[in-house]
């Protein structure tokens, strides 16, 4: 897809928020800073649906942070209410009973709890009907809004406190994290992508790529979350670029099935940088360094940008285990 | 005759497109399928102007349905029995967005052991959701019931969702005949559905928002309670319309036989129709018997049946539900209504049966008068019925022993 | 007699914790104990309210404590927060404890009734603590004043911080802190009366006669919830460094940041929650940070 972006520097982001100022969040909360920076690119007229999650506090009555539409549903089955307001507006549209001035873009958002877990269901279904909605999952891999449980975003080596870090267990959570793109594409959706907060242009551009394409398009945000794993709030853009540079969270689109890394690293830091970052991975290095794990983690890192660089003929510089 | 042979399926299906439904999110479930299918078939023909989707279950459903209705379109769906049950979280969301939809409800007993045939706990574990509940006796009361709960769901002094009920296999599968009403008639009866801040792009709103404290809860709790008590009022001002334009008459309950009754018999749905043959048959026998059918559930109709059960000698209520541990539930609810009332009857007698559609028998119905006679005139306390007969009990025992290798 | 305390923080401040430290401190003296949070939608940097009771007869009361004898107020901010509103209901004679550098004397606007201990447990915290974690501080204070046995007290610090998971070196650090603020205080009395209730019960009619239909029509109004209260630390932009590269505001999660008429990002520091993203994405460093309220 080779069309013109208004996007050329950081610059061009469109300077008119629709996300206004006084959300509950947390201070450096990367999930509300992706949200703010998709809403952009959308223009106004949206309609959220939401899952319950951080979001759904920060919409806290009498007082409403987004300029658009904003409608809870509930854990489960918040692409389903995408399909019932797609399909209102649909319908009275085309009995003319709405004109189409009214029509607004849908677009679910949730967290990974939802996005991974509990709303896969109603997520698998709005796919197989292509349904034509965006699905925002600000992925911060785990049960952040009540209070940092393990889910299925949740990173091998992560402790969460459904998984902590203990003599027995000293690893905390060591399932692996589920990869959502590849589900999502495995189910035929026209258009998957991964976002981080810190790469603002190929953010920006992927949304205005997205907006092209009708049917169901996933965004996979990246989102640091300062209270669940554990840093101060100013390194929240930091920590992404970070998991960007070690190739932890790969930034990479796809398009009709067709996948692309939309920004390759040539050299790889090693993830023991970006590990070291945050307390959620505070017992991988501490009282001792737990080397085995973290080799662990380089080396699916490894594996997994020689399998991609193979696949679309580039050449990633990996670091070696930390042990050598 | 009149009308034409149709199921209470068929008829609810009618009804929605009489009533211009916009939008229908469904899934199967039997025995509420042929409902789904009917429209399924009539927008694919072109006959019904409205978009049906197949979701991918109950829950995601009725999240659809109250999502349309928020945003503006006029939606019908339907559901049975363990569909209701899974969709029950959304039921509570959708009465608190006020989002006036109509879901038909087709009962049937709920699992475990699985069952297809009626009993009404699926449809009372809706009973707290906030959803509006009318329940059917016939089939001609399914179609004009799911036309008056559009009416008083989406006026504006109610805005609330509402159940139609009807019972699984006894009205869902039987075909009778029903008059269906003139489309012209029902466009002036039901006018087109004007949503209260929907979803706008000229006018955005937040629907759904948390609420951090308990006297805001309160609040919008409150307020729908209140919306649901109007919906009464609300119900039988339409009701007096509808039968202005079409000549049938509805009211919140409907009494049989009870003019100078002595012993009256509550009951609800398709069973009511055994109960009004017990009573001609005690009638028959000089017993002063009658009977007084719930057609609204929610709001509960206390003031009408506390009215025509004071004075009574003894009063019965047939439940064909059980809450394990309590009993039947109408029982409860009929007795509350009566406590204040100043001349009210000196017993009420629980009696539970028909659960899973069990068939009850013109010998088990007269047992349950019987017994109100014999409490009256011994004076003793009820103590609560469950209805079995021998030679049922015989044909589940022999069940039992080859389930378990005895026989 | 009951002592019911009620603390007043920001989420992270350490609220919760103190309300713990301090009823862990009074079972540890001996006495009948209660402590609890309320948990909201609210989030590091909001307003959060914990509560602890103490009492040598056993504690009949349950629940949100209305009529507190001391509230302690862990950021001074809050005083002036409708939506925290630490000193409402303050009983006659009661104690206000206030984590501040501004105020001086007395803290709760028209109440010569009650007594006002003012404290710089921020500044204490960093200079202890590195951390404006002000839990044991506070916990030590209303400790102190109530007469809750010392060694009492220093256990409860030990066992509540080692329970969330600080390292024996911070906990060490936090009995100090505590022992300093301890020191510094002597016990008041707390003889207290509750003040007349003027609450009036309102009759169902009354509250559902206006609709009641929860629905947020004016969208995009939460400007108005001042976030800015939350900030620890305030960035402040260079104009001169300043090349209006877009960079910090890029990077707001909380659109506290606006291009103005001259092309220039503007704070708006009624909602900045001092997270500080810009100043570490500012590549010119043109941003710098000030502590709140403090020197």
């Amino acid at each position: 897809m080779a069309t013109a972006t208004r996007f050329r520097t950081l610059k061009d982001m469109p300077k008119e928020d629709y996300l206004s100022p006084g959300n509950t969040l947390c201070a450096g909360c990367g999930g509300i800073l992706a949200l703010r920076i998709f809403h952009k690119v959308l223009g106004p007229k949206v309609a959220w649906v939401n899952a319950a999650g951080c979001m759904t506090v920060s919409m806290s009555y009498p007082l409403s942070p987004l300029k658009s539409n904003w409608l809870y549903t509930a854990f489960a089955s918040a692409p389903a209410g995408a399909q019932g307001v797609r399909d209102a507006l649909d319908v009275l549209m085309a009995k003319g009973k709405l004109p189409a001035s009214e029509d607004l873009k849908v677009v679910v958002v949730s967290g990974d709890g939802a996005a991974y877990d509990i709303g896969l269901q109603s997520t698998s279904g709005a796919i197989d009907r292509r349904l034509d909605f965006y699905y925002l999952c600000y992925d911060n891999e785990a049960y952040g809004n009540t209070g940092f449980q393990m889910s299925t975003s949740t990173p091998y080596g992560s402790s969460t406190k459904t998984t902590p870090a203990t003599a027995a267990y000293p690893l905390g959570n060591t399932a692996r994290k589920k990869d959502l793109f590849e589900v999502w594409r495995a189910m035929k959706a026209p258009y998957v992508a991964t976002l981080a907060n810190s790469h603002g242009l190929d953010f920006l551009r992927k949304v205005e790529r997205g907006s092209e394409i009708k049917g169901p398009r996933l965004y996979i945000a990246f989102a640091a979350c300062p209270t669940g794993w554990g840093f101060d709030t100013r390194n929240s853009v930091e920590i992404e670029k970070l998991a960007v540079q070690t190739g932890v969270w790969p930034l990479k689109e796809s398009v009709n099935g067709a996948v692309r890394h939309t920004f390759v690293p040539r050299a790889l830091i090693p993830v023991s940088d970006y590990l070291k970052t945050q307390e959620r991975f505070n017992h991988l290095f501490e009282p001792s360094e737990k080397t085995e794990a973290i080799d662990a983690i380089q080396e699916s890192v490894n594996v997994y940008w020689k399998e991609a660089g193979a696949r679309e003929g580039f050449e990633v510089k990996l670091p070696g285990s930390s042990s050598r | 005759m009149k009308g034409r042979l149709l199921t209470g399926n068929a008829a609810a299906a009618a009804a929605a497109r009489l009533a211009r439904v916009d939008y229908v999110p469904a899934y199967p479930i039997t025995p509420q399928t042929e409902i789904i299918e009917t429209i399924a078939d009539w927008v694919r023909e072109g006959t019904m102007d409205s978009k049906f989707v197949q979701l991918e279950s109950e829950h995601s459903m009725m999240t659809a349905a109250g999502a349309a209705s928020l945003a503006g379109a006029r939606v019908f769906t339907a559901t049975s029995s363990q569909g209701l049950l899974y969709a029950l979280e959304m039921l509570y969301n959708v009465s608190g967005w006020r989002a006036p939809m109509l879901l038909v409800n087709v009962s049937r007993g709920l699992a475990a052991p699985i069952v297809l045939e009626p009993d009404h706990n699926d449809v009372l574990a809706a009973r707290d959701s906030g959803f509006l509940q009318l329940h059917s006796e016939t089939c001609q009361e399914v179609a004009d019931l799911v036309l008056l709960a559009y009416r008083v769901a989406e006026d504006k002094r109610v805005s609330l969702p509402a159940i139609v009920n009807l019972d699984g296999f006894y009205l869902s599968f039987t075909r009778e005949p029903v008059v269906l009403p003139d489309q012209g008639k029902v466009d002036q009866f039901l006018p087109p559905y004007e949503p209260v801040s929907p979803l706008s792009a000229s006018r955005p709103v937040a629907r759904g928002s948390a609420v951090m404290e308990g006297f805001v809860y309160s609040y919008f709790r409150y307020n729908l309670h209140a919306a649901a008590l109007r919906a009464k009022n609300v119900f039988n001002e339409a009701a007096g319309e509808y039968e202005q334009l079409f000549g049938r008459e509805y009211g919140p309950v409907e009494g049989y036989m009870l003019d100078d009754a002595e012993y009256v018999l509550v009951m609800s749905n398709s069973f009511t129709a055994l109960g009004r043959q017990a009573v001609k048959r005690m009638r028959e026998r000089g017993v002063h018997a009658g009977l007084l059918k719930l057609r609204m559930v929610r709001p509960f109709p206390t003031e009408e049946v506390a009215a025509l059960l004071r004075g009574r000698k003894v009063v019965g209520v047939f439940d064909q539900n059980l809450s394990p541990g309590l009993g039947g539930i109408f029982y409860s609810e009929v007795a509350g209504a009566l406590y204040h009332v100043k001349n009210r009857p000196k017993a009420i007698l629980p009696a539970v049966g028909a659960l899973g559609g069990k068939q009850i028998t013109a010998k088990e119905m007269d047992s349950v008068f019987e017994e109100m006679v014999r409490i009256d005139r011994d004076g003793v306390t009820p103590s609560p019925m469950f209805l079995m007969r021998d030679d049922e009990l015989a044909r589940v025992r022999k069940a039992v022993a080859i389930a378990e290798g005895r026989s | 007699m009951t002592v019911r305390v009620r603390f007043h923080g920001r989420g992270g401040q350490g609220a919760k914790t103190a309300s713990r430290i301090l009823g862990n401190a009074a079972f540890n003296d001996g006495y009948f104990t209660q402590d609890f949070p309320i948990y909201g939608a609210e989030r590091r940097g909001a307003p959060v309210t914990a509560f602890t009771r103490f009492s040598r007869e056993e504690i009949t009361e349950r629940g949100f404590i209305f009529s507190p004898d001391i509230s302690a107020v862990m950021d001074d901010s809050l005083i002036a927060d409708t939506l925290a509103n630490p000193f409402s209901g303050l009983r006659r004679g009661g104690v206000a404890v206030v984590n501040t550098t501004k105020a001086k004397g007395s803290v709760v606007p028209g109440r010569d009734d009650v007594k006002s201990v003012c404290l710089d447990l921020t500044g204490q915290a960093l200079k202890t603590l590195g951390k404006p974690v002000l839990s044991a501080g506070i916990a030590a204070a209303v400790a102190r004043i109530s007469g809750i046995n010392k060694e009492a007290l220093l256990t409860a610090v030990v066992d509540e911080l080692k329970d969330i998971g600080l390292s024996a070196e911070m906990v060490q650090k936090n009995v100090g802190f505590a022992a300093a603020i301890y020191g510094e205080l002597s016990p008041l009395e707390l003889k207290t009366e509750e003040l007349d209730a003027r609450e009036e019960l309102v009759p169902l009619a009354v509250v559902v006669s206006e609709g009641g239909i929860e629905a947020v029509t004016q969208a995009g109004n939460s400007a108005i919830r001042h976030t800015g209260n939350w900030r620890t630390f305030r960035p402040n932009i260079d104009y001169e460094k300043c090349t209006d590269c877009m960079m910090c505001y890029a990077y707001c999660p909380e659109s506290a940041m606006a291009v103005g008429p001259d092309g220039r990002v503007k704070i708006d520091y009624d909602n900045c929650k001092g997270c500080m993203i810009c100043m570490v994405e500012c590549p010119l460093k043109a941003i710098s940070q000030t502590l709140e309220g403090g020197a």
